[in-house]
């Protein structure tokens, strides 16, 4: 069962790295949508969206296009010495752009849940835009924040189709528990496929717990 | 203090325009629900986009839409308590007063929470906090940034709040020991009378007087202030006393004094404030003997002015404490109530209430 450590730990590692990666401009374009009101935000908030509801395989396909040697991404990449396409670094990207929409949608509601007349107070305090960001929004946001960053983790954990087309699915390179869950089924190996949905399985509820457990607590921790 | 005001700021029904220049101490801001008085605040604090005009405070200039500046609010160094305290829920009571403390200047955080007795509060989060209690941390975090000038928006709007929720007493004490200048918007015209040495009064966001206390808050304050339903009070200040023969005192300034309700937790010797409304005096022509209230004073009519339809308000001078009594119209008429006249006014001692 070596290889399905390793497996786990890759595909822990991607998923962690994803969400690291989105979190620093899916937090400022969070907090932009819950703030701005303007025209297009609908179109913005719709094109936010599209990873969510397009097949993963489109967007899987449009990173390709970008990152590819000779696409527009691809060729400034390449000029760096940087190779993204079938590397690790693809399956952390894919899983990036997948879980995008996640973290957005929740850390903004967390973000529309402060009172904006708190930040206002907080200016007449001597705070600057940051630092009441820092010192009062995001305090009050957390929850949410928190929360859609276990929702980017969950849904990198089992992204397939974007990372396929992306990244290949290279055993021991690319290859994360659901791309390795596939490649056993086309293998015919369908024993060692189930037992690695079963961890995959686990994998999830962990994350998905630790999601619900915060939205649960929501409700008891506003009265403190 | 002194605050140039020349600012135009259109709102939703119409558009704000004050033009003034105030110079004292405190201001009261006077007017009816909506007629611009928070939008004044917050053009003052620097939180509304979109007013044009000057802003001058101490010679320094905070708005000048001409000369396109406009300090942002985090450097205005304006002490904003909003009407509903906006504490932060996430901090406690003292981690809320510290909030905006200017380093090296601790002592004010210290001297914040004692004149407004949070001591006992600082542990609590604002959830589990009263009103009255928010506004005082609210009061208190604002004072604690050493301001420039106190901007307080009506803390809580009605007289029937509870006695001991209200905030005016501590307002006094910021007043009188803190020090800090103040505009305080306000309904109430017996507390813009104790609390304010200008007054302003604001109607659909123009100004129909600014000026002197004394002067502005007569008539045309009460015309204006008609029909929000609340009545008028006097709130007398004083030192309290227990003479020999027993009872409890409000010694006032200019020698004055009053009888109050009696309780052993007072200690004489404390500064304490007290509400009487004004349909509570009664109002007699001839010197008056053998009545039950403790409280008989003589003094001269001032002025009398209408109130609403059927009331009028006799502003009366007892030893220097101007009284307001309201009588009906009927009952000025026919005693003959007129600037001048001689009067005696007797109050019961359980109509004088301590405030806090």
């Amino acid at each position: 069962m070596e290889g399905v450590a390793a497996l786990v730990s890759f595909t822990i590692w991607v998923a962690t790295l994803a969400t690291l990666l989105i979190l620093p401009p899916g937090l400022a374009v969070a907090y932009a949508l819950a703030r701005w009101e303007g025209p297009g935000k609908g179109v913005v908030e719709t094109v936010l969206t599209l990873p969510l509801v397009l097949p993963p395989t489109a967007v899987g396909l449009v990173l390709l296009e970008l990152l590819g040697r000779n696409g527009p991404l691809g060729r400034v990449l390449d000029a760096w010495g940087m190779e993204v396409v079938f590397t690790p670094k693809a399956v952390v990207l894919a899983s990036a752009v997948m879980a995008f929409p996640l973290l957005v949608r929740s850390a903004r509601s967390g973000f529309e849940e402060v009172d904006p007349r708190l930040v206002a107070v907080a200016r007449t305090l001597g705070d600057s835009r940051t630092r009441a960001f820092f010192r009062v929004t995001l305090p009050l946001a957390w929850r949410g924040v928190l929360v859609g960053a276990l929702l980017a983790f969950s849904r990198a954990l089992g992204e397939f189709g974007a990372t396929v087309l992306v990244a290949g699915n290279i055993p021991g390179r690319t290859q994360t528990l659901s791309l390795a869950i596939f490649q056993r089924t086309q293998l015919g190996r369908d024993a060692e496929a189930l037992r690695l949905a079963g961890v995959a399985a686990l994998l999830a509820f962990v994350a998905v717990f630790a999601t619900e457990a915060v939205t649960r607590r929501r409700g008891r921790r506003v009265r403190a | 203090m002194s605050l140039e005001l020349d600012i135009r700021l259109p709102l939703a029904r119409f558009t704000l325009e004050v033009g003034t220049r105030l110079d004292g101490a405190s201001v009261a801001v006077m007017g009816r629900s909506g007629s611009g008085k928070t939008s004044l605040l917050e053009v003052l604090a620097g939180l509304r986009r979109g007013a044009r005009g000057r802003v001058v405070l101490d010679g320094r200039v905070l708005l000048d839409s001409v000369a396109r500046s406009d300090v942002p609010p985090e450097q205005r160094r304006m002490g904003y308590v909003p009407q509903d305290a906006l504490l932060f829920p996430h901090l406690t009571a003292e981690q809320n007063v510290r909030y905006g403390a200017r380093p090296g200047r601790a002592s004010r955080v210290d001297e914040a929470v004692e004149i407004l007795e949070l001591a006992p509060l600082l542990r609590r989060y604002p959830a589990t906090l009263s009103g009255g209690e928010k506004q005082r941390v609210a009061l208190a975090r604002a004072l604690a940034t050493d301001p420039a000038l106190l901007l307080l928006d009506e803390p809580l709007a009605a007289l029937d709040v509870a006695l001991k929720e209200r905030v005016l007493p501590y307002l006094l004490r910021v007043r009188d020991e803190a020090r800090v200048p103040m505009l305080y918007v306000t309904h109430q015209l017996g507390e813009a009378r104790v609390l304010a040495r200008e007054a302003l009064l604001l109607d659909q966001g123009q100004v129909r007087a600014a000026g002197p206390a004394a002067e502005v808050l007569g008539a045309a304050a009460r015309g204006l202030l008609a029909g929000e339903g609340e009545g008028e009070e006097n709130i007398l200040e004083g030192v309290l006393e227990r003479p020999d023969d027993g009872g409890l005192r409000l010694r006032m300034q200019g020698g004055l004094s009053l009888w109050v309700p009696d309780s052993p937790a007072l200690a004489p010797g404390t500064r304490a404030a007290y509400a009487v409304p004004a349909a509570d005096i009664l109002l007699s022509i001839q010197l008056l003997a053998g009545v039950s209230a403790r409280n008989v004073m003589t003094g001269t009519v001032v002025n009398v002015e209408p109130v609403a339809t059927g009331e009028e308000a006799a502003t009366v001078e007892v030893a220097g404490v101007r009284w307001v009594v309201w009588l009906t119209s009927t009952s000025v008429r026919e005693l003959d109530v007129v600037p001048g006249a001689r009067v005696s006014l007797a109050v019961k001692t359980s109509a004088c209430r301590r405030l806090r």
